[in-house]
């Protein structure tokens, strides 16, 4: 089992579902309960609002879009575009319909030609079309689908107008003169008018059209009644929320409401009728010819080929033949708001190149960091999993980001939840940490002097024992340095034995008793722990109006920060 | 001959870097060093290929793994072209590197290979064992893994400083100290 390093993860307040009146201080945060994966996060995934001095997490902030951009050719796209053109790069950026490595774009007379290394060297301009698109990873290339391009350039407009094979794909115009045609020839003829098989744009094209000139009749005859029949299937008011949902918002109509009744559905091809074609035997013999050369024709015969679950890019793709190349889909660049007074707690440059931030509020300059080193782990086995039973002793590293100092006031409970629970003593669960003073200047040097001071001026606190190593002490701190200290944390891992568990279980009288077998990361020793930190912090500058610089320590207010923290020390040995 | 003080693992420029005796470098004249950067045995470097290769600042290359420029077909002949470098780009154990270009504050994982002419911006996480194509961009904060390799996250906010190589670049060298 792969050794575990040890980590801490940190419970956003937005998760705690408690009632406020219920403040209930025996409450114990149980990091293996099935919802505590939705709130823990490592502290660099967490921001932290000024104004409600509270962490914030992914989960609870309020996104909005800065920037939208293609990673591949990075080409900003105006938030217009998004809603005429989708969300994917329309310029010749492109994905591996097989393994999704990028696709580059190449002619196919610059095709790895040994003549050409012998003659004369020939300006680029010879590197002339026809173009493809070629994966670099698999060596899929465009030409197996009969896909060329007579431009290097905006591959996404040329690709739009090309059926796999090759053969040129209808603009919407000419295919309505083409139907057209076909109506009066039918006309004069008396024969109906054949149904045709759409490819997606067009069939999602001529839907398109056809709902939009229902909604426009439905407009024509408003009538003034109540609104709630509008939700049902097939009417008006449910049809332009999807229409909607699917066109980018274009179709939102505010006189939703006064519309009624229901409208009928496309019914010919030109509305965007498709009729499934249930004969699939073409299929079948195909995919029985295509395995035909690799699988030996016993082990396929008695089974029906797989003919569900089509990729969403290809427009129903069963065969390689019908692979089309994936246009890039965008990126973004998002601010965050705070949930509650939604100040912008981090917004980033709205230029692709840039990586800087206008507002970065991470919660690491704001919490203390707490890291964990293995102190005195007895008998640990070759992958550093824990002995049971034995107490081994962990130091917990505490660094305090903000310029005040803090205290720090800790909480566990004695024995960890779960079957397994461990005994958890924290020898110094109150302490103070000195302000982070000085960064400046520690950023400044470079180079050694910074750091050595600051480990220079490290204080041991513990008795030194007779072996000349610090013996840890209850109640006192381990080290302290410039804005950190170090604290003794000690364990007794239970046994992972489930006969034991069993037996005890009998033996305190307890019915239910889970002696299932162990279960995933049951033997990763996880401590639940709650830190408080309280700071003197300066309000001084704040507020304008009160008056100014009478004595600067009244300026000063009282901070707290509270939440539960789960620390992962290790694996037990089972 | 005069008496010399034990010779240490590692060469000490005056710009700061640290290269390993046992590292490889060929074609010195074409691989530029900005200052501070730490290459550990065994890395070879290849810069006789007759094209630049320039490593910023804080670089750190690890055990085992090579830098080399990427080529191709270019006007009738297979040309080398520069790889470029940042500062504070991390090189994992035994990867390969092709790339035109990498960023700054960009980390390798080990075993990674990155395909030719492949650009990587700046703040970009690339785990263990991933197989960047060639020409493949990767833009700012991407998190890349799998083979062919895929974005599969963003790299938060609160996690820039972890890209700082510092305090590792302290950690190697003829005095090495203690990691904080
Ligand atoms: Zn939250
Ligand atoms: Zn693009
Ligand atoms: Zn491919
Ligand atoms: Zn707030």
């Amino acid at each position: 089992m792969a050794p575990l390093t040890p980590y801490t993860y940190i419970q956003c307040p937005c998760s705690d579902e408690s009632s406020p009146d219920a403040d209930d201080d025996d409450r114990t945060f149980d990091p293996r309960a099935a919802r505590s994966n939705y709130s823990l996060y490592g502290l660099e995934y967490l921001l932290y609002c000024e104004d409600c001095h509270q962490i914030r997490c992914p989960r609870c902030v309020a996104e909005e879009i800065v920037t939208y951009y293609c990673p591949s050719c990075l080409f900003e796209v105006p938030s217009s575009n998004i809603k005429s053109e989708g969300n994917r790069c329309t310029r010749s950026c492109f994905q591996c319909p097989i393994c999704i490595g990028p696709l580059a774009v190449n002619s196919l007379e610059a095709q790895p030609d040994q003549t050409h290394l012998a003659a004369p060297d020939t300006p680029s301009a010879s590197h002339g079309g026809p173009y493809i698109l070629t994966c670099s990873y698999c060596n899929w290339s465009s030409t197996e689908t009969g896909i060329k391009f007579d431009k290097p350039n905006s591959i996404y407009s040329q690709l739009a107008k090309l059926y796999n094979g090759g053969e040129h794909r209808l603009t919407p115009k000419e295919h309505k003169e083409r139907r057209k045609e076909a109506l009066q020839a039918s006309a004069v003829s008396g024969d109906p008018l054949p149904d045709q098989t759409l490819d997606v744009e067009t069939h999602f094209a001529a839907l398109k059209a056809f709902y939009q000139s229902q909604l426009a009749d439905a407009n024509a005859s408003t009538t003034g009644l109540s609104s709630l029949e509008g939700l049902g299937f097939a009417s008006p008011a449910s049809l332009s929320r999807i229409m909607s949902i699917y066109t980018g918002g274009s179709l939102h109509d505010k006189r939703a409401k006064s519309r009624i009744g229901t409208m009928r559905e496309a019914l010919t091809s030109d509305e965007g009728l498709q009729l499934a074609s249930l004969d699939e035997s073409s299929s079948i013999s195909a995919l029985r010819l295509h395995h035909a050369s690799t699988i030996p024709p016993t082990t396929y015969q008695h089974q029906t080929p797989h003919l569900g679950a089509l990729p969403p890019h290809t427009g129903g793709a069963r065969f390689p033949s019908h692979l089309r190349p994936i246009p890039c889909l965008l990126r973004t660049k998002r601010s965050k708001r705070c949930p509650l007074c939604r100040h912008i707690i981090s917004k980033p440059e709205a230029k692709v190149s840039t990586t800087r931030f206008r507002i970065r509020l991470v919660a690491g300059s704001y919490v203390p960091s707490i890291s964990i080193l293995p102190l005195n782990i007895p008998q640990p086995s070759p992958d550093g999993a824990l002995a049971p039973l034995v107490p081994a002793q962990f130091l917990l590293k505490f660094l305090n980001p903000i310029f005040e100092p803090v205290r720090v006031t800790l909480a566990t409970p004695s024995k960890t939840p779960g079957r397994f629970g461990a005994k958890v003593t924290v020898l110094c669960p109150e302490f103070e940490i000195d302000a982070n003073t000085d960064v400046w200047e520690d950023a400044l040097k470079d180079g050694v002097a910074g750091k050595d001071v600051a480990a220079g001026a490290r204080v041991r606190r513990g008795t030194v024992g007779e072996d000349g190593q610090q013996q840890p002490e209850v109640g006192k701190i381990w080290e302290r340095g410039r804005n950190w200290v170090s604290i003794v944390v000690e364990v007794v891992p239970a046994s992972l034995r489930l006969d034991l568990l069993a037996a005890t279980g009998k033996f305190a009288g307890g019915e239910g008793v889970d002696a299932g077998p162990l279960r995933e990361d049951e033997d990763v020793l996880e401590i639940p722990m709650f830190v408080r930190v309280e700071w003197d912090a300066d309000t001084g500058g704040d507020d304008v109006g009160s008056g100014v610089g009478k004595d600067q320590k009244e300026a000063k207010e009282k901070r707290e920060l509270a939440y539960w923290c789960v620390l992962g020390l290790g694996r037990v040995r089972q | 001959m005069s008496r010399r003080p034990p010779r240490g693992e590692y060469i000490e420029t005056d710009t700061g870097n640290k290269v390993a005796r046992k590292a490889t470098l060929v074609g010195t004249q074409n691989i530029m060093l900005g200052g501070k950067t730490v290459i550990q045995p065994e890395v070879m470097i290849r810069g006789d290929l007759n094209t630049a290769v320039s490593i910023g600042r804080y670089c750190f290359l690890s055990r085992g793994c090579c830098l080399r420029p990427p080529g191709r077909m270019y006007k009738g002949a297979f040309t080398y072209m520069p790889l470029r470098m940042v500062d504070h780009v991390f090189v994992g154990p035994g990867s390969i590197v092709q790339a035109a270009s990498i960023g700054s504050h960009v980390h390798i994982g080990a075993r990674v290979a990155i395909g030719e002419f492949a650009i990587i911006k700046d703040y970009v996480r690339i785990l263990d064992g991933t197989v960047v194509p060639p020409n493949m961009v990767i833009p700012s904060f991407s998190i890349v893994a799998g083979q062919p390799a895929r974005i599969i996250g963003e790299v938060p906010e609160g996690g820039h400083d972890a890209f700082e190589l510092r305090d590792l670049y302290k950690t190697v060298g003829n005095n090495p100290q203690p990691a904080v």
